[in-house]
């Protein structure tokens, strides 16, 4: 019988050709992907190197110090970068839209941080196994919904709400966390049957009913304690006595809608540091004597730091960078304020309204550009950041799980 | 053990932890129910009210919410109540003490318009054709002529979108070239068109608004009409799956306020698939490269890091370096060599399907890259040394050995950029999503597939209906409707990866080296 294939030699031959051939496309496809991947901090720069060449480049003072404005005393920071009317003088002052940006994002932090920890300390050391399986699945969802809905629902809803409901606001933010402490305190004093089935692992459930009891008592309560403390009318209190104004649109909804944005973010990160920490550390303290909390508080949480601070991280460039929700909830004014009732633009916001318009190539044009590049350099930065903090992180967990 | 710190306190701090989980679920199912609520409940053919005022006037309306107003011991009612034809507006608002008497009566219809929006009245008579309706005889005539009229308005528009639109587009390319065939198949269809218009077109409703005023409303500009009052339960399901399937399927009108929204759904949809195309084997390529091919030294791993990070780089970022490279670069220079007959008016150097698809593609390479590489490192090393060791050139270890067991990583890679691709809307707004695209991308003119008209998207329609409309308030339940489907479509998409994934670690166990 003769074997009707072509000798084993040129089958072999043809199989490492087309081994190298292979080889070569997978390698010529990936590092062009990489390349072109990594060109657009690249793309961002060189377009916007002409802004500071040439006789009519800009100064870093016309950047981002104040420039003196027509009608002011003082001069002001202003981003006006089109004239309004014929023969408007234009400001190229970047200063407000770095400072909305900056604002927004910190006012996000401020309310997801906390929620967000809260819920990774939770879940790391109180939650069933069995829970937290479907929890994290859960909050990787409430990461997913789109940008534009949170922001659709906090500008056209959430904005005038709390606009109606101000005083009740305000009041939901003191009055939720001490209905948290209260229902651990009433949880003690209740017969052990009930107590022993509302236990704390399962407390991320059984909390939800009695926070919305909660809150619906607030805000049933709060127009009287409106009248009592501030004559009905929290509004003109703030303006008369803390000179502050307010806009339906303000820092302090987008941080709402914008936390809520970054909390799964957080939270998946912060779970993931503290759940790693070698668990022979935990069980150290607390074979010494030390509560869970204890234990979380001096052994855990300093092991598992840098983690958490990577996570924090990563939520404050993505707040920085998110642009639909600012877009919609901010009411997209140039401010420089820190009152956190007035609205503000940041930069994202700036160039999905204005980039559309502007003139290709134009100073405007560049002045965008340049936005988008120190969004994508922060961002890029503080990634950077985490990201090593991270495997630093993950390289010291190994160590001390080898160690013993 | 475990008893023993139970009996111990730890103060406030755990309740605080455990809170801020209750409160992180808490918004979400309030977000999802409020979504879902106001979503679904518009189409639900909704009670009219024929309230009369202490000063004796009458009107008709839907009561939408009521509010208290500050500093004021009033409320005040909304009430939806169309007809603005009549009376310039669609809402009204009513102090609550001011209402004498509210009633239900079961003759009330409801018309929804082509033009001037909903009516709420009653209906007199229906007239044309030599027949004239009354009375009680006016409701069956009515509707039995309206579904005459949705058979004729199927076939006129199946007629205009696919016979007369193509036509005349291919005329005005061949210019004075065209032969007389086309010219008469035009005509032809012009006629048939014209022949289904003037049987639409002679029919009369007479209306009366319940404080009296009379109109004659076209028929042929009446789409559906309803008697919410006289309906039972399962009438009403019925309209409100009807109401649904229409919005779902028609295009949308009264500038994006009213209709439907497929325009929308299928741009979205032809993006995300064009995305995925480009995607999932670009990002596959490099996933392979960075994990299999590439030397693992110090450079690999900055690559590696860098790539990871571009994930966190803001969406709008991309849609400004799609704008510069793929619109104004690629495309201006796509212009000048092979469209410039028709310059300056700009062919692929302005926003458009493809460069939308094309950003977004960037925008997505790190998710399958990260995933592609996560499956790939999850493979033990023995199956690879296993392959090598029995003679198998590297690629095909990778062919028959590895990728086979990466396939549910790389899937949940492509759904997950999926997902991502679908709810990002700030990019798109720079590199060619469309307010309204009556038109979309694809048609039976050739190429099929248009891929530099502007295409509907269905979360830029939310953005553009929320804040850029002239009636926001009426268009409102329609936006909530759009954002439910936009949330469906992506949780639906992010539970599949997730199932995926979770099978997919039931399978292989944990990872090996991440």
């Amino acid at each position: 019988m003769k074997d009707p294939r072509p000798p084993l030699s040129l089958r072999l031959r043809r199989r490492r050709v087309r081994d190298r051939l292979a080889t070569l496309l997978i390698t010529a496809g990936g590092v062009g992907v990489v390349v072109s991947v990594l060109a657009i901090g690249v793309f961002l720069a060189l377009e916007v190197v002409p802004l500071f060449l040439g006789a009519d480049a800009l100064s870093p003072r016309e950047l981002w110090g104040p420039q003196p404005v027509e009608g002011y005393a003082e001069p002001q920071h202003r981003w006006r970068p089109e004239p309004l009317i014929e023969g408007d003088t234009t400001h190229f002052g970047m200063a407000p839209l770095v400072w909305g940006t900056l604002k927004a994002a910190l006012w996000a932090l401020l309310f997801a941080v906390p929620l967000a920890l809260g819920a990774a300390i939770h879940s790391a050391l109180y939650m069933p196994r069995r829970l937290r399986t479907r929890l994290k699945p859960t909050l990787e969802l409430m990461e997913a919904l789109p940008g534009v809905v949170i922001g659709f629902v906090a500008g056209i809803l959430l904005a005038p709400w709390v606009e109606r409901h101000l005083a009740g606001s305000l009041a939901l933010l003191v009055a939720l966390p001490l209905g948290m402490v209260a229902a651990g305190g009433l949880r003690a004093l209740l017969p052990m049957p009930l107590r022993v089935r509302l236990s704390p692992g399962w407390a991320g459930l059984w909390l939800m009913p009695w926070l919305v009891l909660v809150g619906v008592a607030t805000l049933w309560l709060a127009p009287a304690i409106e009248a009592a403390l501030f004559g009905g009318d929290l509004r003109g209190w703030l303006a008369d006595t803390l000179d502050l104004d307010y806009a339906a649109r303000n820092a302090m909804v987008v941080g709402l809608a914008m936390g809520f944005a970054v909390i799964p973010g957080i939270y998946a990160l912060a779970e993931d540091a503290l759940a790693g920490v070698p668990g022979s550390l935990g069980e150290g303290a607390q074979a010494l004597g030390a509560t869970r909390w204890q234990t979380l508080w001096k052994v855990l949480l300093p092991a598992a730091a840098p983690g958490i601070f990577s996570a924090i991280m990563i939520g404050a460039g993505r707040a920085a960078g998110e642009t639909m929700i600012v877009l919609m909830a901010s009411g997209n004014t140039a401010l420089m304020s820190i009152n956190p009732l007035e609205g503000l633009r940041s930069l994202s916001a700036t160039i999905a309204i204005e980039l559309p318009e502007a003139a290709v190539g134009g100073t405007h044009y560049r002045l965008l550009f340049l936005a988008a590049l120190v969004l994508f350099a922060f961002t890029f930065l503080v990634n950077t950041l985490a990201e090593g903090v991270r495997t630093r992180l993950r390289r010291r967990y190994r160590r001390l799980e080898g160690g013993t | 053990m475990r008893t023993l710190w139970r009996r111990r306190g730890e103060g406030p701090w755990p309740w605080l932890a455990a809170g801020s989980v209750a409160l992180s679920l808490l918004m979400l199912l309030a977000l999802l129910l409020l979504l879902a609520i106001r979503g679904l409940g518009h189409f639900w053919p909704a009670e009219v009210a024929l309230v009369a005022l202490q000063d004796g006037q009458p009107f008709a309306g839907v009561a939408v919410r009521e509010e208290q107003i500050p500093g004021e011991e009033t409320r005040e009612r909304l009430y939806f109540t169309g007809n603005r034809d009549l009376d310039g507006d669609r809402w009204r608002w009513v102090e609550v003490s001011a209402i004498a008497d509210i009633r239900h009566p079961a003759e009330l219809v409801v018309l929804q318009r082509s033009r001037w929006g909903e009516f709420h009245g009653r209906l007199v008579a229906v007239t044309g054709g030599g027949e004239h309706h009354t009375g009680e005889a006016a409701w069956p005539a009515l509707q039995a002529r309206l579904s005459e009229l949705d058979v004729l308005r199927d076939e006129r528009d199946r007629l205009r979108d696919d016979v007369v639109v193509p036509l005349v587009r291919r005329l005005d390319n061949a210019g004075n070239l065209a032969d007389a065939d086309f010219r008469a198949a035009l005509a032809a269809a012009n006629a048939r068109i014209r022949e289904l218009q003037s049987a639409m077109g002679d029919d009369i409703l007479i209306l009366e608004s319940v404080d009296g005023r009379r109109i004659e409303q076209p028929l042929d500009l009446v789409l559906r009409a309803w008697r919410p009052n006289a309906m039972s339960p399962l009438d009403k399901l019925g309209a409100w799956a009807g109401g649904v399937w229409l919005f779902l399927s028609e295009g949308p009108r009264a500038a994006n306020s009213a209709g439907g929204v497929w325009p929308a759904i299928f741009g979205t949809v032809l993006m995300v698939l064009l995305m995925s195309l480009v995607v999932t084997p670009f990002g596959v390529l490099a996933g392979i490269y960075l994990n299999e091919v590439a030397h693992q030294g110090p450079l690999t791993r900055l690559v590696r890091i860098g790539v990871r990070n571009l994930a966190g780089v803001p969406a709008i970022v991309y849609g400004v370096f799609g704008l510069g490279v793929f619109v104004y670069g690629i495309g201006g220079t796509l212009d000048e060599w092979f469209f410039s007959e028709s310059l300056p008016s700009p062919t692929f150097g302005t926003g458009g399907l493809l460069w939308a698809s094309l950003t977004l593609a960037l925008l997505t390479l790190p998710v399958v890259i990260v995933a592609t590489e996560e499956g790939l490192a999850r493979v033990p090393d023995h199956q690879r040394e296993g392959a090598l060791a029995l003679g198998a050139t590297r690629m095909e270890m990778l062919t028959r050995v590895v990728l086979p067991m990466t396939l549910p990583a790389m899937l949940t890679g492509m759904i997950l950029a999926v997902a991502r691709a679908a709810g990002e809307v700030a990019p798109l707004m720079l590199v060619g999503v469309a307010k309204l695209a009556p038109q979309v991308p694809v048609d039976g003119d050739f190429p099929f597939l248009h891929l530099e008209r502007k295409f509907m998207h269905l979360g830029y329609h939310i953005y553009d209906a929320a804040f850029h409309g002239d009636d926001v308030q009426a268009a409102m339940p329609l936006v909530f409707a759009t954002a439910l489907l936009l949330v469906l479509v992506i949780l639906v998409l992010n539970l599949t990866a997730i199932f995926l994934r979770h099978h997919l670690r039931a399978r292989h166990g944990a990872p090996s080296r991440w």
